[in-house]
């Protein structure tokens, strides 16, 4: 139905051309001795005019469809190709939904590990700190015991001191002044203390 | 080294011999000479125990020695006994345990004092009665003079040990000194 019509276009274009040169032809022949173009030539260029129309037939008598074809087969390739793109898009759109809610989970994901990290953190923080105290209170500790060890070293060492400056004195002093009548009475006070005793 | 066991048993033996015959001072007077010979005359011991020379050698030196402190019968057997038994070598041990065998025997102990300066004769007559009222026995003093003691004394009399001395004081002062807080 559609090739009938086109058909008949064409048809009706060809007549009207051919219609409209022959009146343009007789009219400028009717304009007597005065046009420029003779019969002869009005026919020729109506010969021309059918000829040309005539290719025209048969070019898009035998051209036509081939071409048709072709356009109508890159149309459909067309069509698919945006077929295919409009599922790629489709694809991508979900694809991409699918990542933005991957995203806000892994956005989650992210946030929940930074809580249990931080926490973990905060208990490590608590950890060191309490060791670090419980360290310093021994140290703290070892301080004063090692202190109050080297006080009473040093206090031995002093008493120490003192006394063997003392005894060395005193022997210096019981030497210089002890005469034979106080050996004599060291021995019978010492041997009247022991008798006493017993 | 000293064979306290072994020269026990001798001496207990010659204690017993001794004490029968009733001459236990005689016997502990003529071991004291032999030990006194063999600490002074080390080649004496060497001579008597020496594995070098023959048992004749040394018995003849054993009866040198017996005739010149003209010992008894029973010292001289002894002291052969002990040359042929190869104990000559605690000849000195059994002479110290036999002199205190003799001492417990007739309730004596020997004892030493120790002063600074030497102590008069009544002094020592006072340390002496001071330590058989304590020892309830006779004690034999030796006196000793080591000026190191500052003064006082030590007596010293078998386990008892009796110390006034003014060194071992200033060591207590010390030592109170060094205690105290």
């Amino acid at each position: 139905m559609i090739k009938k019509n086109n058909w008949i276009k064409i048809g009706s274009v060809a007549l009207a051309v051919t219609v409209a040169i022959l009146v343009a032809a007789s009219a400028y022949a009717s304009g007597g001795q005065g046009g420029s173009l003779s019969h002869e030539k009005l026919m020729d260029l109506l010969w021309r005019t059918m000829n040309f129309i005539g290719l025209v037939i048969i070019l898009v008598f035998f051209l036509k469809k081939p071409i048709g074809n072709s356009l109508s087969s890159r149309r459909q390739a067309i069509r698919e190709k945006f077929e295919d793109l409009d599922a790629q898009k489709a694809g991508a759109e979900q694809l991409y939904k699918e990542y933005e809610a991957k995203l806000a989970k892994i956005d989650d994901e992210i946030k929940s590990i930074i809580e249990a990290a931080v926490k973990q953190g905060e208990v490590e923080k608590q950890r060191i700190i309490a060791d670090a105290e419980r360290a310093a209170g021994d140290i703290k500790r070892q301080s004063e015991m090692a202190i109050q060890y080297e006080l009473s070293e040093a206090k031995y060492r002093l008493r120490s001191d003192i006394a063997e400056q003392a005894a060395a004195m005193a022997e210096q002093m019981i030497k210089k002044n002890l005469q034979e009548a106080d050996q004599n009475k060291l021995v019978e006070d010492y041997l009247a203390k022991v008798g006493a005793i017993q | 080294m000293k064979n306290t066991v072994l020269a026990k048993r001798y001496a207990k033996a010659l204690f017993a011999v001794g004490k029968e015959e009733g001459s236990l001072e005689e016997l502990s007077r003529n071991l004291a000479e032999v030990a006194a010979a063999i600490a002074t005359t080390p080649e004496l011991i060497d001579a008597l125990v020496n594995p070098v020379y023959p048992v004749e050698v040394r018995e003849k030196v054993m009866d040198y020695v017996i005739k010149s402190m003209k010992a008894s019968q029973v010292m001289a057997n002894f002291l052969n006994l002990l040359v042929q038994k190869k104990r000559a070598n605690v000849l000195a041990d059994i002479a110290e345990v036999f002199q205190v065998m003799v001492d417990d025997d007739n309730n004596i102990c020997r004892g030493k004092v120790v002063s600074a300066t030497e102590l008069s004769s009544s002094l020592n007559d006072k340390v002496k009665a001071m330590l058989e009222k304590i020892t309830g026995r006779q004690v034999i003093l030796k006196n000793e003079v080591d000026p190191s003691i500052i003064g006082g004394l030590i007596a010293k009399v078998g386990d008892l040990v009796l110390d006034g001395s003014i060194k071992t004081q200033l060591t207590g002062l010390k030592e109170s000194i060094k205690g105290s807080e």
